[in-house]
């Protein structure tokens, strides 16, 4: 094998090594557990409004923030804080599926051992979205808490969960008149990156689709508005080739010249290439080819992007 | 003044002036990665609009204490950190691109033979499972979809993406995108050549109809209105794009058009290359994330070749007249390289089928396919 002819399958074999070394590198990654800085990590930021906290945060996998409203009824909503899921639960959740991280909702104004509810409210809650409540004393430390996931007006989702002063999602662990609720919603990752993936794949074929359609509908009515007026007239002097020959007449060997005729007669006398192919073989002859080899040199440099000058 | 004094004066001068005390290892590693794309891009010449400039900024950035990428005390970027923050921060170089892609475009074969827009979609297939494979490896959401994008095979849709959902990765995944572009003679053919029979790789497909000037001047109208409508958020893409093109087609602004084209594309190719590039110093590149870009770009390309050709075989078991399988692999855009190559790929078979055209149909679809895909995941993430 000549050399040259080796050095393609080298530069393969080169790529598939980094790939590999890639592929290794990230099993041993997973292995690691963790991979490089934290950078989605929500940074809450809360406001009072009302008997309301709000707090407005970037979750993990968007690019635009978002609200969560915390509403208590049957105390008094002190304040909410944020509360780091890794810090908590020492890297016993994934972050992934905690994309607002969890929230600590401090209550106060309770009959001790009586019971409140806590609502959380957002747009970006889902119908599956889930509350999961952390105490440390309790095993496991986070659970579901089955708080209801109710529907609100203008497509807003509330999680709605009753807590109970000194029960098991009282943090503070005491019957003492106050609450303290460390919960954050989950939604699974796997869920939510797999289902959005799926639709978003056949959402291009349907943007295509439509668009082949609205294609093929304004090709019919162009074809037949050519009908009507005749030959429809190319778009004049736009292939840097046709400008070439406007302007300086170029040398070409007679067997080209003959086999461009060739295929412009083909052409301009509608008689197809795939018919005139069926006839005979003696369009596979070298001059032929070479013709057509420069007619489809001039038209690729319409697209040719890299060869500009 | 003593010679204590004298000397203490030249060491402060040497560790605070010149860089040759702070090089470190890493910065020499750089460098030579710097000198490998030149060389790629000078030598074997590939993709040389991009990847030289790309390798002139990783080379420049990686000297030690060069004001080019950093801040002021005043708090005014440096030299290539303007260029990055006000052309790819802002989102402004990609969407030029993309102006002076559509003046550049021909969508005629694409017009005469819509059918090929699905091959498009098809060719998209990689993307997504690429976006999946590196989830699996710790990268996050906005992460994956900007790794993922590279299989589309379009530079300024990858680098618009990336800039938008994960500016750290930038540099890594626009090297993977053009250098596995510019592999695309090399990657592709082992694929076509896999899943086709020799029988398909023989079928002739009719000639494309002549379209006219109007049914050209009307596509940039229809598609990016069809197109924003749909997917909004590929509106700064898209629009610029059918921008472009329509002020190709209606030809009456041509110095406009030709400026698009040519003069703007230039100036800003050459912005964006040092940009990226200066993206790629060594503290933030060299770790294992790149070398999992790379192989995870190689096997989107792999897959969305195979995406597009297999989405031919769909299509021809409900098509009266066959479509050549072989232009499958066109649906990823890379135009007008990955159409050449079905084109070779099918003279190789029979000297007499010209499919150069019948690809530059799914090829452009490619380039539509992909800032769909791309659009696609902006709004995943609004």
């Amino acid at each position: 094998m000549h050399p040259k002819d080796r050095r393609p399958k080298k530069i393969v074999a080169v790529v598939w090594l980094l790939f590999s070394i890639g592929f290794l590198t990230g099993t041993a990654s997973i292995a690691m557990g963790a991979f490089g800085d934290d950078l989605e990590k929500p940074n809450p930021e809360f406001s009072t409004q009302g008997d309301r906290v709000v707090a407005k945060l970037i979750p993990r996998g968007k690019s635009t923030s978002t609200s969560i409203d915390f509403i208590v009824t049957g105390g008094r909503l002190t304040g909410v804080e944020g509360v780091d899921l890794d810090e908590a639960t020492h890297g016993a959740a994934d972050p992934k599926d905690f994309r607002s991280a969890l929230f600590a909702v401090k209550i106060d104004g309770v009959s001790p051992g009586g019971e409140v509810e806590v609502s959380l409210s957002s747009r970006y809650f889902t119908g599956a979205t889930e509350l999961w409540a952390f105490n440390r004393r309790e095993e496991p430390h986070l659970t579901n808490s089955q708080a209801q996931n109710l529907d609100r007006p203008e497509r807003v989702q509330a999680l709605v969960l009753a807590v109970k002063d000194g029960g098991p999602f009282d943090s503070d662990d005491a019957a003492d008149g106050k609450i303290l609720l460390i919960a954050g919603p989950r939604d699974s990752f796997w869920g939510y990156a797999l289902g959005t993936l799926f639709i978003r794949f056949f959402g291009i074929f349907i943007v295509l689709g439509l668009l082949q359609a609205g294609m093929l509908l304004t090709g019919a009515i162009f074809q037949r508005l050519q009908k009507q007026t005749g030959r429809p007239k190319p778009a004049p002097g736009r292939t840097p080739a046709s400008k070439k020959a406007k302007e300086t007449p170029v040398a070409i060997e007679a067997e080209a010249a003959a086999a461009i005729g060739v295929a412009l007669q083909l052409h301009l006398t509608e008689v197809r290439a795939s018919a005139a192919m069926s006839l005979d073989r003696s369009d596979g002859s070298s001059w032929a080819r070479q013709g057509r080899s420069q007619i489809m040199r001039d038209r690729l440099l319409t697209h040719d992007r890299a060869g500009r000058k | 003044m003593t010679w204590e004094y004298i000397s203490e004066l030249i060491l402060s001068i040497l560790y605070t002036q010149t860089g040759v005390p702070n090089l470190d290892v890493k910065q020499v590693m750089m460098l030579l990665i710097a000198l490998l794309f030149i060389y790629l891009a000078v030598g074997k010449k590939f993709e040389p609009l991009l990847l030289l400039p790309i390798g002139f900024g990783i080379f420049l950035v990686n000297f030690p204490l060069v004001p080019l990428m950093g801040y002021t005390e005043q708090g005014a970027p440096e030299l290539i950190r303007a260029f990055y923050k006000y052309g790819v921060e802002w989102e402004i170089i990609p969407c030029v691109i993309f102006l002076g892609l559509g003046a550049m475009t021909d969508f005629g074969p694409l017009i005469a033979n819509p059918k090929t827009l699905i091959i498009g979609g098809g060719a998209q297939l990689g993307v997504f499972i690429t976006y999946i494979g590196v989830l699996f490896f710790g990268f996050t959401l906005k992460e994956a979809a900007s790794v993922g994008i590279i299989g589309g095979a379009d530079g300024p849709t990858t680098i618009y993406l990336t800039a938008k959902l994960a500016p750290h990765l930038l540099g890594a995944n626009a090297l993977a995108a053009y250098s596995y572009m510019a592999m695309v003679p090399l990657i592709q053919p082992p694929i076509m050549k896999l899943l086709t029979t020799k029988k398909q790789r023989l079928i002739k497909m009719r000639q494309l109809r002549q379209v006219s000037a109007r049914e050209k001047l009307f596509f940039p109208l229809i598609a990016s209105a069809l197109i924003i409508l749909l997917v909004p958020a590929v509106a700064p893409l898209m629009g610029m794009f059918m921008f472009g093109n329509f002020m190709r087609e209606s030809l009456v602004v041509k110095r406009l058009s030709d400026t698009a084209q040519n003069a703007l594309m230039n100036i800003v190719t050459i912005f964006l290359g040092l940009s990226v590039g200066a993206t790629m110093q060594a503290e933030a590149f060299l770790s294992w994330k790149p070398l999992l870009i790379f192989g995870f770009g190689l096997l989107d390309f792999i897959v969305c070749t195979a995406g597009g050709i297999l989405t031919v075989h769909i299509m021809n078991r409900f098509l009266k007249e066959k479509i050549n399988p072989l232009i499958g692999s066109a649906g990823v855009s890379a135009v007008p390289m990955s159409a050449r190559v079905s084109h070779n790929m099918g003279i190789k078979e029979d000297p007499n089928n010209w499919l150069l055209m019948h690809a530059m149909g799914p090829n452009l679809a490619g380039v539509i396919g992909s800032a769909a895909a791309a659009g696609m995941f902006i709004a995943m993430f609004q």
